[in-house]
Protein backbone atom coordinates (compact mmCIF):
# COMPACT_ATOMS: atom_id res chain seq x y z
CA UNK A 1 0.00 0.00 0.00
CA UNK A 2 1.43 3.23 -0.55
CA UNK A 3 0.47 5.32 2.71
CA UNK A 4 2.34 8.39 1.04
CA UNK A 5 -0.78 9.06 -1.55
CA UNK A 6 -1.75 13.13 -1.31
CA UNK A 7 -5.15 11.64 -0.19
CA UNK A 8 -3.36 12.15 3.09
CA UNK A 9 -3.65 16.23 3.17
CA UNK A 10 -7.85 15.47 3.12
CA UNK A 11 -7.31 13.46 6.50
CA UNK A 12 -4.74 15.82 7.82
CA UNK A 13 -5.50 19.50 6.62
CA UNK A 14 -8.87 20.49 8.15
CA UNK A 15 -7.54 20.07 11.88
CA UNK A 16 -4.55 21.63 11.11
CA UNK A 17 -5.95 24.55 9.23
CA UNK A 18 -8.70 24.89 12.06
CA UNK A 19 -6.05 25.10 14.57
CA UNK A 20 -3.65 27.86 12.50
CA UNK A 21 -7.42 29.88 12.42
CA UNK A 22 -8.05 29.43 16.02
CA UNK A 23 -4.84 29.74 17.79
CA UNK A 24 -2.17 31.49 15.70
CA UNK A 25 -4.43 34.07 14.47
CA UNK A 26 -5.36 34.77 18.35
CA UNK A 27 -1.85 34.82 19.27
CA UNK A 28 -0.96 37.32 16.32
CA UNK A 29 -3.34 39.45 17.37
CA UNK A 30 -2.59 39.39 20.79
CA UNK A 31 0.77 40.94 19.72
CA UNK A 32 -0.11 42.96 17.68
CA UNK A 33 -2.39 44.12 20.27
CA UNK A 34 0.15 44.19 23.15
CA UNK A 35 2.31 47.14 20.91
CA UNK A 36 -0.59 49.23 21.24
CA UNK A 37 -2.74 50.75 24.11
CA UNK A 38 -6.30 50.04 22.32
CA UNK A 39 -9.59 52.30 23.72
CA UNK A 40 -13.31 52.00 23.04
CA UNK A 41 -15.32 54.59 23.47
CA UNK A 42 -18.87 54.60 22.37
CA UNK A 43 -19.85 57.34 19.44
CA UNK A 44 -23.09 59.02 20.22
CA UNK A 45 -24.27 59.82 16.63
CA UNK A 46 -27.74 62.01 16.70
CA UNK A 47 -28.92 62.37 13.17
CA UNK A 48 -32.25 64.55 11.44
CA UNK A 49 -33.66 61.45 9.52
CA UNK A 50 -37.08 62.04 7.43
CA UNK A 51 -40.12 60.24 8.80
CA UNK A 52 -41.22 57.51 6.54
CA UNK A 53 -44.39 55.64 6.12
CA UNK A 54 -45.31 52.46 5.86
CA UNK A 55 -44.87 52.23 1.71
CA UNK A 56 -41.46 54.12 2.91
CA UNK A 57 -42.44 56.76 1.74
CA UNK A 58 -41.39 60.54 3.10
CA UNK A 59 -44.22 61.94 5.32
CA UNK A 60 -44.82 65.32 4.43
CA UNK A 61 -45.77 68.21 6.20
CA UNK A 62 -48.59 70.69 4.78
CA UNK A 63 -46.36 72.54 3.43
CA UNK A 64 -44.68 69.57 1.24
CA UNK A 65 -40.90 69.68 3.07
CA UNK A 66 -40.81 66.45 4.46
CA UNK A 67 -41.10 65.90 8.64
CA UNK A 68 -38.01 64.92 10.17
CA UNK A 69 -37.30 62.83 13.59
CA UNK A 70 -34.11 62.07 15.50
CA UNK A 71 -32.21 58.84 15.05
CA UNK A 72 -29.79 57.71 17.83
CA UNK A 73 -26.77 55.86 16.42
CA UNK A 74 -24.61 54.20 19.32
CA UNK A 75 -21.51 53.26 18.06
CA UNK A 76 -17.75 51.57 19.37
CA UNK A 77 -15.36 52.87 18.24
CA UNK A 78 -12.17 51.21 19.06
CA UNK A 79 -8.50 53.16 18.60
CA UNK A 80 -5.18 51.79 18.27
CA UNK A 81 -2.57 53.64 19.31
CA UNK A 82 0.82 52.38 18.74
CA UNK A 83 2.74 52.26 21.70
CA UNK A 84 5.71 50.33 20.62
CA UNK A 85 7.48 48.00 23.57
CA UNK A 86 4.86 50.69 26.43
CA UNK A 87 3.14 47.89 27.28
CA UNK A 88 6.17 45.70 27.88
CA UNK A 89 7.94 48.37 29.85
CA UNK A 90 5.37 48.71 32.48
CA UNK A 91 5.52 45.01 33.36
CA UNK A 92 8.62 45.93 35.05
CA UNK A 93 7.18 48.44 37.68
CA UNK A 94 3.89 47.17 37.95
CA UNK A 95 3.99 45.96 41.46
CA UNK A 96 0.17 44.60 40.59
CA UNK A 97 1.64 42.23 37.95
CA UNK A 98 5.02 41.11 40.37
CA UNK A 99 2.74 39.88 43.02
CA UNK A 100 0.88 38.10 40.72
CA UNK A 101 4.09 36.32 39.35
CA UNK A 102 4.70 35.65 42.92
CA UNK A 103 1.40 34.03 43.61
CA UNK A 104 1.73 32.01 40.65
CA UNK A 105 5.12 30.73 41.08
CA UNK A 106 4.30 29.94 45.11
CA UNK A 107 0.65 28.10 43.67
CA UNK A 108 2.76 26.16 41.11
CA UNK A 109 5.30 24.87 42.55
CA UNK A 110 4.00 24.47 46.40
CA UNK A 111 0.82 23.09 44.61
CA UNK A 112 3.27 19.97 42.24
CA UNK A 113 5.25 18.90 45.03
CA UNK A 114 2.88 18.13 47.37
CA UNK A 115 0.78 16.63 44.27
CA UNK A 116 3.74 14.85 42.88
CA UNK A 117 4.70 13.39 46.40
CA UNK A 118 1.42 12.47 48.03
CA UNK A 119 0.57 10.99 44.24
CA UNK A 120 3.37 8.96 44.35
CA UNK A 121 2.97 8.34 47.87
CA UNK A 122 -0.76 6.92 47.77
CA UNK A 123 0.52 5.11 44.36
CA UNK A 124 2.83 2.92 46.28
CA UNK A 125 0.51 2.41 49.27
CA UNK A 126 -2.63 1.17 46.33
CA UNK A 127 -0.21 -0.63 44.79
CA UNK A 128 -0.75 -3.98 46.97
CA UNK A 129 -3.64 -6.17 47.53
CA UNK A 130 -6.57 -5.35 49.67
CA UNK A 131 -10.37 -6.01 49.99
CA UNK A 132 -12.07 -3.43 47.93
CA UNK A 133 -9.21 -1.76 45.82
CA UNK A 134 -11.01 -1.23 42.71
CA UNK A 135 -14.16 0.80 44.80
CA UNK A 136 -11.25 2.93 46.78
CA UNK A 137 -9.08 3.41 43.37
CA UNK A 138 -12.73 4.72 41.81
CA UNK A 139 -13.80 7.02 44.88
CA UNK A 140 -10.23 8.43 44.24
CA UNK A 141 -10.53 9.41 40.94
CA UNK A 142 -13.81 11.11 41.26
CA UNK A 143 -12.21 15.06 41.97
CA UNK A 144 -10.39 14.86 38.84
CA UNK A 145 -13.30 15.35 36.73
CA UNK A 146 -15.27 17.79 39.31
CA UNK A 147 -16.07 21.31 37.43
CA UNK A 148 -13.30 23.38 38.73
CA UNK A 149 -15.58 25.98 39.37
CA UNK A 150 -18.13 23.96 41.35
CA UNK A 151 -14.70 22.61 43.39
CA UNK A 152 -13.77 26.46 43.79
CA UNK A 153 -17.49 27.04 45.13
CA UNK A 154 -17.71 23.77 47.04
CA UNK A 155 -14.63 24.60 49.66
CA UNK A 156 -16.13 28.29 49.88
CA UNK A 157 -18.61 26.53 52.11
CA UNK A 158 -16.00 24.01 53.24
CA UNK A 159 -13.39 26.94 54.21
CA UNK A 160 -16.55 28.94 55.88
CA UNK A 161 -14.74 30.28 59.16
CA UNK A 162 -18.22 30.32 61.30
CA UNK A 163 -20.00 27.02 61.20
CA UNK A 164 -18.28 25.84 57.91
CA UNK A 165 -16.78 21.80 58.49
CA UNK A 166 -13.34 23.03 59.17
CA UNK A 167 -14.50 26.45 61.41
CA UNK A 168 -13.19 24.42 64.51
CA UNK A 169 -10.00 24.79 63.70
CA UNK A 170 -10.39 28.76 64.03
CA UNK A 171 -7.86 29.07 60.78
CA UNK A 172 -8.88 32.02 59.21
CA UNK A 173 -8.77 30.38 55.85
CA UNK A 174 -10.40 32.94 53.29
CA UNK A 175 -9.46 36.04 55.40
CA UNK A 176 -6.36 36.19 56.22
CA UNK A 177 -4.30 36.74 52.64
CA UNK A 178 -1.81 34.17 53.57
CA UNK A 179 -4.03 31.16 54.32
CA UNK A 180 -6.52 32.37 51.58
CA UNK A 181 -3.44 31.14 49.05
CA UNK A 182 -3.10 28.04 51.02
CA UNK A 183 -6.66 27.77 50.36
CA UNK A 184 -6.50 28.05 47.22
CA UNK A 185 -3.30 25.35 46.83
CA UNK A 186 -5.62 23.08 49.19
CA UNK A 187 -8.52 22.82 46.05
CA UNK A 188 -5.70 22.13 43.57
CA UNK A 189 -4.43 19.41 45.77
CA UNK A 190 -7.82 18.05 46.37
CA UNK A 191 -8.45 18.17 42.60
CA UNK A 192 -5.31 16.83 41.04
CA UNK A 193 -3.26 14.27 43.33
CA UNK A 194 -5.92 11.60 42.27
CA UNK A 195 -4.53 12.42 39.15
CA UNK A 196 -1.12 11.93 39.58
CA UNK A 197 -1.69 9.21 41.50
CA UNK A 198 -3.60 7.36 39.02
CA UNK A 199 -1.09 8.00 36.31
CA UNK A 200 1.81 6.78 39.15
CA UNK A 201 -0.79 3.63 39.83
CA UNK A 202 -0.49 2.57 35.90
CA UNK A 203 3.10 2.75 36.22
CA UNK A 204 4.15 1.23 39.16
CA UNK A 205 1.21 -1.87 37.90
CA UNK A 206 3.71 -1.43 34.21
CA UNK A 207 6.68 -2.95 35.85
CA UNK A 208 7.33 -6.25 35.64
CA UNK A 209 7.05 -9.25 38.81
CA UNK A 210 9.78 -10.60 37.67
CA UNK A 211 12.22 -7.51 38.38
CA UNK A 212 10.29 -6.65 41.74
CA UNK A 213 11.15 -10.73 42.39
CA UNK A 214 14.94 -10.31 41.67
CA UNK A 215 14.64 -7.21 44.15
CA UNK A 216 13.44 -8.60 46.89
CA UNK A 217 16.25 -11.44 46.61
CA UNK A 218 19.02 -8.92 46.24
CA UNK A 219 17.53 -7.13 49.38
CA UNK A 220 15.31 -6.72 52.04
CA UNK A 221 15.22 -2.95 52.28
CA UNK A 222 11.76 -1.86 50.57
CA UNK A 223 13.75 1.66 50.35
CA UNK A 224 16.56 -0.05 48.55
CA UNK A 225 14.45 -1.26 45.91
CA UNK A 226 12.23 1.70 45.44
CA UNK A 227 15.57 3.93 44.99
CA UNK A 228 17.16 1.49 42.62
CA UNK A 229 14.35 -0.07 41.12
CA UNK A 230 11.06 1.58 40.86
CA UNK A 231 12.17 4.98 40.76
CA UNK A 232 14.30 4.86 37.66
CA UNK A 233 11.46 2.90 35.85
CA UNK A 234 8.84 5.68 36.66
CA UNK A 235 11.13 8.70 35.56
CA UNK A 236 9.51 8.99 32.76
CA UNK A 237 6.29 9.34 33.98
CA UNK A 238 7.31 11.45 36.84
CA UNK A 239 8.64 13.70 34.19
CA UNK A 240 5.53 13.58 32.08
CA UNK A 241 3.03 14.26 34.52
CA UNK A 242 5.23 17.46 35.78
CA UNK A 243 4.90 18.73 32.67
CA UNK A 244 1.21 18.34 32.37
CA UNK A 245 0.58 19.68 35.55
CA UNK A 246 2.71 22.25 35.40
CA UNK A 247 1.23 23.67 31.99
CA UNK A 248 -1.93 23.13 33.31
CA UNK A 249 -1.41 24.72 36.88
CA UNK A 250 0.59 28.00 35.40
CA UNK A 251 -3.18 28.87 33.62
CA UNK A 252 -5.03 28.32 37.43
CA UNK A 253 -7.83 30.75 36.45
CA UNK A 254 -11.33 28.69 37.72
CA UNK A 255 -10.06 28.06 41.31
CA UNK A 256 -9.26 31.66 41.83
CA UNK A 257 -12.28 33.05 40.76
CA UNK A 258 -14.49 31.09 42.67
CA UNK A 259 -12.89 30.32 45.73
CA UNK A 260 -11.26 33.91 46.43
CA UNK A 261 -12.08 36.50 43.27
CA UNK A 262 -8.36 36.93 43.68
CA UNK A 263 -8.22 38.25 47.56
CA UNK A 264 -8.37 39.55 49.88
CA UNK A 265 -6.40 42.53 48.71
CA UNK A 266 -4.53 40.23 45.83
CA UNK A 267 -2.83 37.97 47.52
CA UNK A 268 -4.23 35.07 45.52
CA UNK A 269 -4.64 36.78 42.04
CA UNK A 270 -2.64 34.43 39.43
CA UNK A 271 -1.54 35.94 35.99
CA UNK A 272 -4.42 34.49 34.40
CA UNK A 273 -6.52 36.36 36.76
CA UNK A 274 -4.88 39.25 36.10
CA UNK A 275 -4.77 39.50 32.55
CA UNK A 276 -8.30 38.14 32.76
CA UNK A 277 -9.40 41.42 34.63
CA UNK A 278 -6.74 43.77 33.10
CA UNK A 279 -8.39 42.91 29.66
CA UNK A 280 -12.13 42.25 30.39
CA UNK A 281 -12.62 44.14 33.33
CA UNK A 282 -10.85 47.53 33.32
CA UNK A 283 -10.30 47.10 29.34
CA UNK A 284 -6.64 47.48 29.08
CA UNK A 285 -6.26 45.44 26.25
CA UNK A 286 -2.88 46.47 25.26
CA UNK A 287 -1.19 45.77 28.45
CA UNK A 288 -3.53 42.78 29.00
CA UNK A 289 -2.20 41.16 26.18
CA UNK A 290 1.73 42.15 27.33
CA UNK A 291 0.67 40.09 30.31
CA UNK A 292 -0.54 37.16 28.72
CA UNK A 293 2.08 36.78 26.73
CA UNK A 294 4.12 36.93 29.90
CA UNK A 295 2.74 34.10 31.07
CA UNK A 296 2.96 32.44 27.90
CA UNK A 297 6.72 32.98 27.85
CA UNK A 298 7.11 31.65 31.15
CA UNK A 299 5.73 28.24 30.23
CA UNK A 300 7.04 28.11 26.96
CA UNK A 301 10.62 28.48 29.26
CA UNK A 302 10.49 25.41 30.79
CA UNK A 303 8.62 23.54 28.72
CA UNK A 304 11.16 24.21 25.88
CA UNK A 305 13.65 22.43 28.24
CA UNK A 306 11.40 19.28 28.18
CA UNK A 307 11.00 19.58 24.77
CA UNK A 308 13.22 16.86 23.53
CA UNK A 309 11.78 14.06 26.14
CA UNK A 310 8.45 14.74 24.96
CA UNK A 311 9.33 14.64 21.57
CA UNK A 312 10.57 10.94 21.73
CA UNK A 313 7.28 9.74 23.35
CA UNK A 314 5.21 10.17 19.92
CA UNK A 315 8.19 9.20 17.15
CA UNK B 1 0.17 -6.51 60.09
CA UNK B 2 1.01 -4.23 58.10
CA UNK B 3 -0.85 -4.94 55.51
CA UNK B 4 -4.13 -4.28 57.50
CA UNK B 5 -2.53 -0.55 58.48
CA UNK B 6 -1.76 -0.12 54.91
CA UNK B 7 -5.61 -0.97 53.92
CA UNK B 8 -6.81 1.31 56.44
CA UNK B 9 -4.37 4.50 55.72
CA UNK B 10 -6.20 3.45 52.09
CA UNK B 11 -9.18 4.25 53.32
CA UNK B 12 -8.69 7.12 55.62
CA UNK B 13 -7.02 8.68 52.46
CA UNK B 14 -10.01 7.72 50.10
CA UNK B 15 -12.52 9.25 52.62
CA UNK B 16 -11.14 12.51 53.29
CA UNK B 17 -10.80 13.22 49.21
CA UNK B 18 -14.74 11.87 49.33
CA UNK B 19 -15.55 14.13 52.09
CA UNK B 20 -16.11 17.44 49.75
CA UNK B 21 -17.91 15.72 47.57
CA UNK B 22 -20.27 13.98 50.72
CA UNK B 23 -20.15 17.56 51.91
CA UNK B 24 -21.77 19.01 48.65
CA UNK B 25 -24.45 16.27 49.02
CA UNK B 26 -25.34 16.80 52.50
CA UNK B 27 -25.14 20.66 52.32
CA UNK B 28 -27.74 20.47 49.19
CA UNK B 29 -30.23 18.08 51.31
CA UNK B 30 -30.83 20.86 53.98
CA UNK B 31 -32.54 23.19 54.58
CA UNK B 32 -31.41 27.07 53.51
CA UNK B 33 -31.92 27.64 58.02
CA UNK B 34 -29.86 24.66 58.36
CA UNK B 35 -27.09 25.25 56.51
CA UNK B 36 -24.25 26.34 59.12
CA UNK B 37 -26.58 24.80 62.51
CA UNK B 38 -26.26 20.70 61.34
CA UNK B 39 -24.49 19.29 63.93
CA UNK B 40 -22.10 16.62 63.40
CA UNK B 41 -20.67 15.84 60.01
CA UNK B 42 -23.96 16.42 58.58
CA UNK B 43 -25.38 13.18 58.49
CA UNK B 44 -28.83 12.99 56.35
CA UNK B 45 -31.49 11.59 59.04
CA UNK B 46 -29.09 11.58 61.52
CA UNK B 47 -28.09 14.98 62.14
CA UNK B 48 -31.10 16.77 60.32
CA UNK B 49 -33.97 15.60 57.84
CA UNK B 50 -33.10 15.93 54.53
CA UNK B 51 -35.43 17.95 51.76
CA UNK B 52 -34.83 17.77 48.66
CA UNK B 53 -36.22 21.49 48.12
CA UNK B 54 -33.04 23.09 46.95
CA UNK B 55 -33.08 20.78 44.16
CA UNK B 56 -36.19 21.72 42.90
CA UNK B 57 -35.89 25.16 43.31
CA UNK B 58 -32.73 25.27 41.28
CA UNK B 59 -34.31 23.48 38.08
CA UNK B 60 -37.52 25.23 38.01
CA UNK B 61 -35.99 28.04 37.55
CA UNK B 62 -36.17 28.80 33.79
CA UNK B 63 -31.97 30.50 34.37
CA UNK B 64 -31.49 26.74 36.09
CA UNK B 65 -32.83 25.18 33.42
CA UNK B 66 -31.47 27.32 30.25
CA UNK B 67 -28.02 26.96 31.60
CA UNK B 68 -28.29 23.04 31.64
CA UNK B 69 -29.29 23.23 28.14
CA UNK B 70 -26.69 25.72 27.08
CA UNK B 71 -24.33 23.50 28.37
CA UNK B 72 -25.35 20.24 26.64
CA UNK B 73 -25.93 21.76 23.51
CA UNK B 74 -22.27 23.16 23.51
CA UNK B 75 -20.51 20.57 24.84
CA UNK B 76 -22.11 17.91 22.71
CA UNK B 77 -21.73 20.08 19.27
CA UNK B 78 -17.98 20.72 20.35
CA UNK B 79 -17.27 17.30 21.21
CA UNK B 80 -18.59 16.07 17.67
CA UNK B 81 -17.03 18.73 15.77
CA UNK B 82 -13.55 18.25 17.00
CA UNK B 83 -13.93 14.30 17.01
CA UNK B 84 -14.82 15.15 13.57
CA UNK B 85 -11.60 16.99 12.69
CA UNK B 86 -9.34 14.95 15.28
CA UNK B 87 -10.03 11.40 14.15
CA UNK B 88 -9.33 11.53 10.48
CA UNK B 89 -6.29 13.67 11.23
CA UNK B 90 -5.53 10.97 14.00
CA UNK B 91 -5.84 8.81 11.23
CA UNK B 92 -3.41 10.38 9.30
CA UNK B 93 -0.64 10.43 11.46
CA UNK B 94 -1.24 7.15 12.60
CA UNK B 95 -1.02 5.68 9.37
CA UNK B 96 0.45 8.07 6.66
CA UNK B 97 3.80 9.37 5.86
CA UNK B 98 4.45 13.12 6.43
CA UNK B 99 7.44 14.91 6.71
CA UNK B 100 7.49 14.12 10.45
CA UNK B 101 4.74 12.54 12.35
CA UNK B 102 6.18 12.89 15.33
CA UNK B 103 6.42 16.90 15.14
CA UNK B 104 3.06 16.87 13.87
CA UNK B 105 1.71 15.49 16.33
CA UNK B 106 3.66 17.77 19.11
CA UNK B 107 2.29 20.60 17.22
CA UNK B 108 -1.09 19.77 17.78
CA UNK B 109 -0.01 19.22 21.46
CA UNK B 110 1.78 21.66 22.11
CA UNK B 111 -1.82 23.90 22.26
CA UNK B 112 -2.85 22.11 25.41
CA UNK B 113 0.09 24.29 26.90
CA UNK B 114 -0.91 27.41 25.40
CA UNK B 115 -2.16 29.78 28.67
CA UNK B 116 -5.88 30.12 27.09
CA UNK B 117 -6.14 33.75 28.52
CA UNK B 118 -3.74 35.03 25.56
CA UNK B 119 -6.27 34.08 23.35
CA UNK B 120 -9.46 34.92 25.25
CA UNK B 121 -9.16 39.12 24.24
CA UNK B 122 -9.04 38.45 20.44
CA UNK B 123 -11.52 36.14 20.88
CA UNK B 124 -13.66 38.43 22.81
CA UNK B 125 -12.99 41.50 19.97
CA UNK B 126 -13.98 39.30 17.12
CA UNK B 127 -16.30 37.56 18.17
CA UNK B 128 -18.19 40.97 19.06
CA UNK B 129 -17.39 42.58 16.05
CA UNK B 130 -19.05 39.70 14.14
CA UNK B 131 -21.96 39.31 16.21
CA UNK B 132 -20.92 36.34 17.86
CA UNK B 133 -20.66 37.32 21.48
CA UNK B 134 -22.87 35.50 23.69
CA UNK B 135 -24.26 32.89 21.26
CA UNK B 136 -23.22 29.11 21.50
CA UNK B 137 -21.53 29.42 18.48
CA UNK B 138 -18.33 31.22 19.83
CA UNK B 139 -18.54 28.55 22.71
CA UNK B 140 -18.72 25.54 20.47
CA UNK B 141 -16.15 26.95 18.04
CA UNK B 142 -13.50 27.55 21.18
CA UNK B 143 -14.14 24.61 22.96
CA UNK B 144 -13.35 22.36 20.08
CA UNK B 145 -10.00 24.10 19.21
CA UNK B 146 -8.80 23.15 22.98
CA UNK B 147 -10.32 19.89 22.81
CA UNK B 148 -8.96 18.61 19.88
CA UNK B 149 -5.18 17.89 20.66
CA UNK B 150 -6.88 15.10 22.97
CA UNK B 151 -8.87 13.54 20.18
CA UNK B 152 -6.02 13.51 17.63
CA UNK B 153 -3.26 12.17 20.57
CA UNK B 154 -5.70 9.45 21.87
CA UNK B 155 -7.06 8.47 18.64
CA UNK B 156 -3.77 8.40 16.60
CA UNK B 157 -2.68 5.55 19.48
CA UNK B 158 -5.18 3.94 18.75
CA UNK B 159 -5.04 3.71 15.10
CA UNK B 160 -1.06 2.67 15.50
CA UNK B 161 -2.54 -0.09 18.17
CA UNK B 162 -4.64 -1.67 15.35
CA UNK B 163 -3.18 -4.12 12.94
CA UNK B 164 -2.97 -2.12 9.16
CA UNK B 165 -3.19 -5.73 7.30
CA UNK B 166 -6.76 -5.39 7.51
CA UNK B 167 -7.03 -1.81 6.17
CA UNK B 168 -4.49 -2.93 3.40
CA UNK B 169 -6.70 -6.08 2.52
CA UNK B 170 -9.39 -4.15 2.36
CA UNK B 171 -7.72 -2.12 0.13
CA UNK B 172 -6.60 -4.91 -2.44
CA UNK B 173 -10.27 -6.06 -2.37
CA UNK B 174 -10.81 -1.97 -3.72
CA UNK B 175 -11.85 -0.31 -0.87
CA UNK B 176 -10.27 3.58 -1.05
CA UNK B 177 -8.29 5.03 1.52
CA UNK B 178 -11.62 6.44 2.51
CA UNK B 179 -13.38 2.90 2.89
CA UNK B 180 -10.90 1.76 4.86
CA UNK B 181 -10.88 4.39 7.17
CA UNK B 182 -14.63 4.21 7.59
CA UNK B 183 -15.35 0.43 7.50
CA UNK B 184 -12.73 -1.23 9.18
CA UNK B 185 -10.54 1.37 11.18
CA UNK B 186 -12.80 3.76 12.70
CA UNK B 187 -15.71 0.74 13.63
CA UNK B 188 -12.54 -1.18 15.33
CA UNK B 189 -11.20 1.94 17.51
CA UNK B 190 -15.29 3.11 18.51
CA UNK B 191 -14.48 2.25 22.16
CA UNK B 192 -11.66 4.48 22.27
CA UNK B 193 -13.40 6.86 20.31
CA UNK B 194 -16.46 6.63 22.62
CA UNK B 195 -14.34 7.15 25.90
CA UNK B 196 -12.61 9.93 23.45
CA UNK B 197 -15.65 11.72 23.54
CA UNK B 198 -16.57 11.58 27.32
CA UNK B 199 -13.51 12.93 28.40
CA UNK B 200 -13.63 15.91 25.84
CA UNK B 201 -17.39 16.04 26.85
CA UNK B 202 -15.86 16.73 30.44
CA UNK B 203 -13.55 19.32 29.38
CA UNK B 204 -16.05 21.63 27.36
CA UNK B 205 -18.18 20.78 30.66
CA UNK B 206 -16.22 22.42 33.09
CA UNK B 207 -14.51 24.91 30.67
CA UNK B 208 -14.84 28.12 32.60
CA UNK B 209 -12.52 31.13 31.58
CA UNK B 210 -14.55 31.74 27.83
CA UNK B 211 -17.76 30.63 29.02
CA UNK B 212 -18.25 33.30 31.43
CA UNK B 213 -16.50 35.78 29.21
CA UNK B 214 -18.19 35.07 26.02
CA UNK B 215 -21.63 34.01 27.59
CA UNK B 216 -22.96 37.06 29.30
CA UNK B 217 -26.95 36.72 29.47
CA UNK B 218 -27.90 34.56 27.24
CA UNK B 219 -25.61 32.16 27.14
CA UNK B 220 -24.48 31.16 30.56
CA UNK B 221 -22.84 27.43 30.67
CA UNK B 222 -23.51 25.75 34.19
CA UNK B 223 -20.03 27.34 35.51
CA UNK B 224 -20.87 30.76 34.82
CA UNK B 225 -24.48 29.90 35.94
CA UNK B 226 -22.44 28.83 39.22
CA UNK B 227 -21.29 32.01 39.79
CA UNK B 228 -24.26 34.04 40.02
CA UNK B 229 -25.36 31.67 43.46
CA UNK B 230 -23.36 35.25 44.70
CA UNK B 231 -25.77 37.62 44.27
CA UNK B 232 -26.44 40.82 45.95
CA UNK B 233 -28.26 39.05 49.10
CA UNK B 234 -24.86 37.24 49.35
CA UNK B 235 -23.58 33.84 49.46
CA UNK B 236 -26.44 31.20 49.15
CA UNK B 237 -24.23 28.13 50.02
CA UNK B 238 -27.18 25.56 49.63
CA UNK B 239 -27.53 27.17 45.79
CA UNK B 240 -23.94 26.99 45.51
CA UNK B 241 -23.76 23.22 47.08
CA UNK B 242 -26.74 22.55 45.14
CA UNK B 243 -25.71 24.17 41.90
CA UNK B 244 -21.72 22.80 42.51
CA UNK B 245 -23.09 19.14 42.54
CA UNK B 246 -25.40 19.46 39.65
CA UNK B 247 -22.35 21.02 37.21
CA UNK B 248 -20.32 18.02 38.42
CA UNK B 249 -22.24 15.60 38.10
CA UNK B 250 -22.52 14.68 34.14
CA UNK B 251 -18.49 15.32 33.44
CA UNK B 252 -17.99 12.60 36.65
CA UNK B 253 -20.29 10.27 35.14
CA UNK B 254 -18.62 10.37 32.31
CA UNK B 255 -15.11 9.75 33.31
CA UNK B 256 -15.89 6.61 35.32
CA UNK B 257 -17.29 5.20 31.85
CA UNK B 258 -14.14 6.12 30.17
CA UNK B 259 -12.14 5.39 33.47
CA UNK B 260 -10.02 2.66 31.39
CA UNK B 261 -8.75 5.65 28.94
CA UNK B 262 -8.44 8.18 31.32
CA UNK B 263 -4.71 7.83 32.23
CA UNK B 264 -4.06 7.31 28.41
CA UNK B 265 -6.37 10.50 27.90
CA UNK B 266 -5.02 12.91 30.52
CA UNK B 267 -1.56 12.12 29.89
CA UNK B 268 -2.15 12.95 26.41
CA UNK B 269 -0.92 9.85 25.26
CA UNK B 270 2.18 9.57 27.10
CA UNK B 271 1.23 6.97 29.39
CA UNK B 272 -1.02 3.72 28.35
CA UNK B 273 -2.36 2.89 31.56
Amino acid sequence: MRWTSSIRNLFLMPAVVWVLVFTIFPLGYSLYAAFHTVTSETVVNRMEVPRLDKEGNPVLRSDGTPRMKTEVVRETVTNWEFVGLGNFARLFTDKVLHEAIKVTAIFVGVGLAVQMTLGLALALLFNRNMPGRSLLRTIMILPIFATPVAAGYLFFTIFYEEGGPLGWTGIPWLSSPHWALVSVIIVDIWQWTPFCFLVFLAALQGIPDELMEAAKLDTNSSWSTFRNIVLPLMMPTIVIVLLLRFAEAMKVFDIVASLTVGGPGNATQSLSYLAFRTGLRFFDVGYASAIAYTLLALVMVVVTILFKRIRTIYA
Amino acid sequence: MTDSLCWLLAIAVTLVFFFPLYWAVSTSLRNPADTFTVTGIGIPFINFTPTLDNFRTELSTPEGFRALRTSLFVSISATLLALGLGMPAAYALARFRFWSNADITVWFLSQRVLPPVATLIPFYIVFRNIGLLDTPWALILINTTFVLPFVVVIMRQTFLDLPVELEESAMVDGASYFGAFLRIALPLAAPAAAATAMIIFAFTWNEFLFSSSLGITQTKMMPAHMAGAVDTRGIQFWFMATRALIAMVPPVLLALLAQRYIVRGLTLGAVKG
